[in-house]
C-alpha cells in the first residue's frame, strides 16, 4: 500500500514538474506583468455559480459568473492584448486600514476605496491620473468611458480637489445613498422618512445606528439642520445643491459640539451602533429600524422576503449621503511602469463590461455605476429581469431611471415597467427615483484639523463619562477602601 | 566526524530571538509613539491629556468596573463548584469537571452568540441592561479560567490537615476558614489574574452583546483607525503599567499569604 501511495505522490510531483517546466518555457519570452489589486472583501464576483444561477436576459444575454473575475480578466488580457498579466488580487477592512496598510509600506497598483479616502489620497497627490487613452470613446475595449452612468460620470466631473476634477483619476465601481430600513408593521413611511427617527422616544431602545464616525455625523446633521434643510425656500433656492453640500460639511468646532450632545443623547435612545448585525437583527425583529446603506438594504430585504416578512426602506427627506467607491491607480505602486498602467486601466475596464457588471451586482448586491449605452442594454434589462412587472400583473408602475442611464430622466427608452410595490422596496433602494437623488450630498474627506475634532467628538460620545458613575457606586467604593485600611490596620496591630 | 553539541543555553536562542522581535520591539515602538507628537518631538501632552479628560478617565473607570465585577462574580460562582468537585468523593469527578471546562472548546463568538439570543428570550431587549448582559457575557466566558486553578490547589490539598484540624476540636466552618480557605489563595489569585486583566480589554463580548461603550481595548482600537498612533500607543501604555503593577501586588501578596498561613497551620 506505502509503495502504491508513494509511487502515485511521485507521479503527481513528476507531473508538477512537468507543468511548471512547461509553462516556465511559455512565459519565458516574457515576464509577465503583475498586478496588484486591493478592494473590499466580498467586493468582486467569485464565479462558481451554480448551472440554475444562470441569468438569461431578455436581449438574448446569459449571465453566468464561472470562475473570479480577476481570473477571467487574465485570460481576457491575453487574448485581447497578448501579454500574460498576473493579478495579485487581496482586500482590506476599511478605508481606514487600507490608508494605515499604505502607510506601512504595502504597495498596490489599483485600489477601491470609498469617495472620501480618494478625495484624501487625491489631496495628498498619491494618485495617478488615468491616461487619455482610457477616455478613448472610439476604442471598443475601453468599457468604462462606454458604459459608465453619465450621472456617475458627471457627480465625478463636478467634484474637484486642488482644482482638478475627480474623474482624471477615479473610475467609479458600485455606489449608493444611506437610509432608514424599517419594519411597515410598527413604524410608518413618515416617521421612518427623517434622520430624527433615532431620537423618537416611541422607538426608545429599537432602533439602530452606525458604528463609524461619518454616517452617525451625517444623520446629526440631518437633525441639526432639520429646519433648514426642509425649508421651501432651500430646497428651490438656485444653488441648492452646493449649498445642501456646504450644510451636510458643516465641521465647523460649533457644529461639532452641537453634533456631541445630540448623538451622545441619541445614545440613550437607540438600540445599539451596529456595522453588520443590524440587518440580522432586522430580520429577527430585536430592532424596527436601522441605519443602512441602500446596498445592504436591498440583501436585508431579500433575506425577509425568503422568511415571508416585509422590510421597507426609507430615505430621510431631509439629504441623504451619496457614497460611491471607485478605482483608482497609486503611484507608489505603478511607478511609472507604462505596462502595469495599461494593465490597470484594462481592469478598470474589464470589470466596467456590462456582463461583468451585472455579475458583481449579482454577487454583491450593490448598484454598479456602469449604466451601458445605446447598443448595448444589458444592465437595464437587468433590472428589468429583477424588477420588472409582467404584463398581466395590475398595479402597474412607471418607473423612470432615466437620470441614471441616459441623463435625461424623461428618457422614454427607461422607464420602467415595474409594480408599485416595489415603492420604498429593492428597485427604489437600488435605483432610487430622481426626487430622492435630488436630495442627495456627497460627503467629502475633512482637513487635518476637522478630521481630529470630528473623531475626538466620536470618541467623547462613545467613552464612559466619569460624572456618569452613580452615586451609589461611589459609596461603595468608599465602603470597600474603608474596611481594606481597617483590615490593614488590625493585621498590623496583631503583629 | 564531530558530533554537534548542544549546550543548555543554546537552547534559548529561540525564545530570546521571539522575546525581542515580538514583546521588546513592538514595546520600544510603542513607548515611542506614546511619547512624541505628530511632528516626531517628545511630548507629555498625551499621557497628561488620558488623565485630565473625564471620558478617557470614565473609561478606565468602567472598564475596571466591569474587570472588577466580572472577577468577584466568577470567584463567587467558581469557588464552591470547585470546593464541591475537590473534596467530594464522587466518581466521576473528572466528567463533571470537564462539564464546566467543555464550553471553553467550542468557538467563542459562536458562544457569545449564542447567549446573545438566550438573554433576548429572557430579557425581550437587552438594550436597557448592557453592563449586566456584558457581565454575563464576560462571565460565561472566563469561569473555567477560575474554576481550573482553585480546583487544582484543593485537590493537592493535604487531607490529613482537615483530620487534624477536626481532632482538635474545629467545627466545619472553622477548618474552612482558617485551613482550607488560606491554603487555596494560590490558586485565588491565580485565577482572578487569568480573569481580571483580559476582562478589562476584551471589548468584542461587549459589541456582540450590543453595549456600545468604549472599553480600554476599544478606545486604543478607536485612536488607532482615526490614524492617532500617539494617544493610542499612550492608553496601551498606561494599560501595560496598570497590568504590572497589578501582577506585581498579586504576586507579593500571594507569596507573604501562602507563606504566613501554612506558618499558622504548622506552627
Amino acid at each position: 500500500m506505502a509503495k502504491i501511495g508513494n509511487s502515485r505522490a511521485l507521479a503527481v510531483l513528476s507531473a508538477f514538474a512537468v507543468c511548471s517546466f512547461l509553462s516556465g518555457t511559455v512565459y519565458a519570452r516574457e515576464e509577465p506583468i503583475i498586478l496588484r489589486v486591493c478592494s473590499w472583501e466580498e467586493y468582486i464576483d467569485l464565479g462558481e455559480w451554480d448551472e440554475e444561477e444562470a441569468i438569461a436576459l431578455d436581449n438574448g444575454t446569459v449571465i453566468f459568473g464561472e470562475r473570479p473575475l480577476y481570473e477571467e480578466f487574465e485570460d481576457w488580457y491575453r487574448e485581447t492584448y497578448g501579454r500574460e498579466v498576473r493579478v495579485e488580487y487581496s482586500c482590506f477592512g476599511t478605508n481606514e486600514d487600507l490608508y494605515n496598510q499604505l502607510n506601512m509600506g504595502d504597495t498596490y497598483d489599483l485600489v477601491c476605496p470609498s469617495e472620501y479616502m480618494i478625495m484624501k489620497l487625491m489631496a495628498e497627490d498619491r494618485l495617478l491620473p488615468y491616461s487619455d487613452s482610457f477616455y478613448d470613446t472610439d476604442n471598443a475595449n475601453n468599457f468604462y468611458i462606454n458604459n459608465v452612468s453619465p450621472f456617475i460620470q458627471e457627480t465625478l466631473e463636478s467634484n474637484e480637489i486642488g482644482g482638478e476634477s475627480w474623474s482624471k483619476y477615479a473610475a467609479g465601481y458600485m455606489w449608493g445613498i444611506t437610509g432608514v430600513l424599517y419594519n411597515p408593521e410598527l413604524v410608518t413611511e413618515e416617521e421612518a422618512s427623517t434622520w430624527e427617527i433615532f431620537g423618537n422616544p416611541k422607538f426608545h431602545r429599537q432602533i439602530t445606528l452606525k458604528d463609524n464616525v461619518r454616517d452617525s455625523y451625517f444623520a446629526a446633521l440631518g437633525i441639526l439642520k432639520a429646519d433648514e434643510l426642509t425649508d421651501e425656500n432651500f430646497i428651490h433656492s438656485v444653488d441648492y445643491h452646493d449649498k445642501l453640500a456646504d450644510v451636510m460639511n458643516d465641521v465647523s468646532p460649533e457644529t461639532i459640539e452641537q453634533a456631541q450632545e445630540l448623538l451622545d443623547e441619541l445614545m440613550g435612545n437607540v438600540y445599539s451602533l451596529e456595522t453588520d448585525s443590524g440587518k440580522a437583527d432586522m430580520i429577527t425583529g430585536k430592532i424596527v429600524a436601522n441605519y443602512q446603506w441602500s446596498g445592504d438594504a436591498v440583501y436585508a430585504m431579500d433575506q425577509a422576503d425568503e422568511d415571508d416578512f416585509e422590510l421597507r426602506f426609507a430615505v430621510p427627506k431631509e439629504s441623504t449621503n451619496l457614497w460611491f467607491d471607485g478605482w483608482v491607480m497609486l503611484k507608489s505602486g505603478i511607478d511609472d511602469n507604462a505596462d502595469r498602467q495599461h494593465a490597470a486601466e484594462a481592469f478598470v475596464n474589464f470589470v466596467s463590461r456590462t456582463d461583468n457588471a451585472v455579475r458583481n451586482m449579482y454577487y454583491i448586491g450593490y448598484t454598479s455605476s456602469i449604466a451601458g449605452n445605446k447598443e448595448d442594454d444589458t444592465i437595464y434589462e437587468y433590472m428589468n429581469w429583477c424588477y420588472g412587472a409582467d404584463e398581466e400583473e395590475e398595479d402597474i408602475m412607471e418607473y423612470p431611471v432615466g437620470y441614471f442611464f441616459s441623463g435625461d430622466n424623461s428618457d422614454e427608452n427607461y422607464i420602467l415597467q415595474s409594480t408599485g410595490s416595489q415603492m420604498g422596496r429593492q428597485l427604489y433602494s437600488q435605483y432610487p427615483p430622481q426626487d430622492v437623488m435630488e436630495r442627495t450630498a456627497i460627503m467629502r474627506y475633512f482637513d487635518e484639523d476637522a478630521n481630529k475634532a470630528i473623531n475626538q467628538m466620536w470618541i467623547n460620545v462613545r467613552c464612559f463619562d466619569i460624572a456618569d458613575v452613580p452615586t451609589v457606586v461611589w459609596m461603595a467604593l468608599l465602603a470597600g477602601l474603608l474596611v481594606l485600611v481597617w483590615m490593614g490596620y488590625r493585621r498590623s496591630k496583631r503583629r | 566526524m564531530e558530533k554537534i553539541r548542544f549546550q543548555r543555553s543554546q537552547l534559548c536562542i529561540p525564545y530570546g530571538l521571539f522575546l525581542v522581535c515580538f514583546v521588546l520591539a513592538p514595546l520600544i515602538v510603542i513607548i515611542y509613539y506614546a511619547f512624541t507628537n505628530g511632528e516626531g518631538q517628545f511630548t507629555l501632552e498625551n499621557l497628561i491629556g488620558f488623565f485630565s479628560s473625564p471620558n478617557t478617565i470614565g473609561t478606565l473607570a468602567y472598564s475596571f468596573g466591569i474587570a472588577v465585577a466580572t472577577t468577584c462574580t466568577c470567584l463567587m460562582l467558581a469557588y464552591p463548584i470547585a470546593y464541591i468537585l475537590a473534596r467530594s468523593n464522587m466518581k466521576h469527578k473528572s466528567v463533571i469537571l470537564m462539564v464546566f471546562v467543555m464550553p471553553m472548546w467550542i468557538n467563542f463568538t459562536l458562544r457569545i452568540t449564542a447567549l446573545k439570543e438566550i438573554l433576548t428570550m429572557v430579557e425581550g431587549n437587552l438594550a436597557y441592561h448592557p453592563f449586566l448582559n456584558t457581565l454575563i457575557g464576560m462571565t460565561y466566558d472566563f469561569l473555567p479560567f477560575m474554576i481550573l486553578p482553585i480546583y487544582t490547589t484543593l485537590l493537592k490539598l493535604d487531607g490529613s490537615l482537615l483530620e487534624a484540624a477536626a481532632d482538635l476540636g474545629a467545627d466545619t466552618v472553622q477548618t474552612f476558614l482558617k485551613v482550607t480557605l488560606p491554603l487555596s489563595v494560590p490558586g485565588i489569585i491565580s485565577g482572578i489574574v487569568m480573569v481580571f486583566l483580559p476582562s478589562m480589554t476584551n471589548y468584542v463580548v461587549l459589541d456582540m452583546l450590543y453595549n456600545s461603550t468604549y472599553i480600554m481595548g476599544s478606545l486604543i482600537g478607536a485612536y488607532f483607525s482615526a490614524y492617532d498612533w500617539h494617544n493610542g500607543s499612550m492608553i496601551a501604555l498606561i494599560l501595560l503599567v496598570i497590568i504590572l503593577v497589578f501582577t506585581l501586588l498579586t504576586n507579593r501578596y500571594a507569596d507573604q499569604d501562602a507563606g504566613s498561613s501554612r506558618g499558622g497551620v504548622l506552627g
